[in-house]
C-alpha cells in the first residue's frame, strides 16, 4: 500500500498510470467528506452517488487540472460542486418541462447514520445534522467545506467568491446554525 | 475569525464552541477557550458531543456498489497498455530473501558446474568387453556344424 502520508497529487499521478491501490488510498481519503458535501447539496443519496461517480472520473481524467494553481483536494471538490450545480440546474428544467412545481430537494433530510449506531448516538448526531438541513444551501455547503479541512483560500477558489466574502459567509453560517441548533 | 472576549465562563463557552470546533476562533479566544475545556468536565463533554455530531454529519459514505463500480470504471480508463505492464512486472520490487535464494543458487550452480563437466571428461571410455554371439542357431546352420 501507498504511504499514508503521500500527497494527494502523487496518488493522482500514480492512479493515472493505472495504479489502483494509489486510487483506494486517494478514494478513502474523500469518500466520506466529498460525499457528504455533495449530499448537501443534492439531498439525495442516490444522486449524490452519481456525482460523486462523475467528480472522480472528471477530476481524474481532465486535462484541466494544474496543481501549481490549486491542489488536488481543490480541484476534486470544485468539480464535485460544479457537477452538483449540474444536476440541480437540470433536474430543475426537468419538472419544469413536466409543469410541476420544483421541489426543494436542498432542504431535504440527509439520511439517517448506519443502523448499527446506538440510539442516543444517532439523535445527537441528528441534531446537527437537522440544523444544517434548515441552512439555506450556501452557508450549508460552507460548513462542509470547513469541516473537510479546507483554508479559507481553497474555500474561496472552489466557491468561486473572494476571501472576504467568504469570512463573512462563515460567520453567518456558524451563527444560523447555532441559532437552528437552539431550536431544536 | 471570530473575535470574543476571553471566555472564561461556560455560557461564554459555549456560545463559541461551534466556532471553535470550525477552527474560525482568534487565536487568543482558541488558547482560553483551550484553558476553559481543560478545567471544564461541562464544556468539554458538550464539545465532544459537538465534534460527535459533526462527525456524524461529514461522514456519509457511498454504498459498496457505487464504489465497486468507480472503481472498475477507474481501472478500465487508466489501464495501461501491455508492454507497459510487462516493463511494470519486470521492474517490480523483489523481496530480498528471493533475490538471496536466487543469487545463491546460481553462486552454487557456477561452482558446481566446471567441476562436474571435468569429472566428466576424465572418466575414461567404457571398456568393451568379449563378444557373446547369442544369435540362436538355425537348423539350416546347425547343419554345417
Amino acid at each position: 500500500m501507498p504511504p499514508p502520508d503521500e500527497p494527494d497529487e502523487t496518488l493522482y499521478a500514480r492512479t493515472r498510470r493505472g495504479d489502483m491501490r494509489a486510487f483506494d488510498t486517494l478514494y478513502a481519503r474523500y469518500e466520506g467528506r466529498l460525499f457528504a458535501f455533495l449530499v448537501s447539496l443534492l439531498g439525495h443519496r442516490a444522486d449524490a452517488e452519481d456525482a460523486f461517480h462523475e467528480t472522480f472520473m472528471r477530476t481524474l481524467s481532465s486535462r484541466e487540472v494544474v496543481f501549481d494553481r490549486a491542489s488536488f483536494r481543490t480541484w476534486l471538490y470544485r468539480i464535485g460542486r460544479n457537477v452538483a450545480l449540474n444536476q440541480l440546474r437540470s433536474r430543475r428544467q426537468q419538472s419544469a418541462a413536466q409543469d410541476e412545481p420544483a421541489a426543494s430537494t436542498l432542504a431535504a433530510p440527509v439520511p439517517a447514520p448506519p443502523p448499527d449506531q446506538a440510539l442516543e448516538q444517532r439523535e445527537t448526531a441528528a441534531a446537527l445534522q437537522e440544523a444544517l438541513a434548515r441552512l439555506p444551501p450556501h452557508l450549508c455547503e460552507v460548513f462542509h467545506l470547513r469541516s473537510s479541512g479546507l483554508s479559507y483560500e481553497e474555500m474561496a477558489e472552489v466557491l468561486e467568491i473572494p476571501t472576504g466574502t467568504l469570512k463573512s459567509r462563515m460567520n453567518l453560517m456558524v451563527t444560523r446554525l447555532k441559532h437552528e441548533m437552539m431550536r431544536r | 475569525m471570530t473575535t470574543m472576549e476571553r471566555p472564561v465562563t461556560c455560557t461564554g463557552v459555549a456560545d463559541e464552541l461551534l466556532a471553535y470546533h470550525l477552527d474560525l476562533v482568534e487565536d487568543d479566544a482558541r488558547q482560553a477557550i483551550d484553558e476553559h475545556l481543560l478545567g471544564c468536565q461541562e464544556c468539554l463533554r458538550a464539545f465532544l458531543q459537538l465534534k460527535h455530531q459533526a462527525r456524524g454529519a461529514s461522514e456519509l459514505r457511498p454504498g459498496s456498489a457505487a464504489r465497486q463500480r468507480l472503481r472498475d470504471e477507474v481501472a478500465r480508463t487508466f489501464r495501461p497498455p501491455a508492454l507497459a505492464r510487462v516493463r511494470a512486472w519486470l521492474a517490480r520490487p523483489v523481496p530480498l530473501y528471493q533475490s538471496l535464494a536466487v543469487a545463491s543458487a546460481a553462486v552454487l550452480l557456477a561452482v558446481a558446474t566446471p567441476g562436474v563437466l571435468r569429472r566428466a571428461a576424465s572418466q575414461p571410455p567404457p571398456v568393451a568387453g568379449p563378444r557373446v554371439d547369442t544369435a540362436r542357431v538355425t537348423p539350416a546352420a546347425a547343419s554345417l556344424y
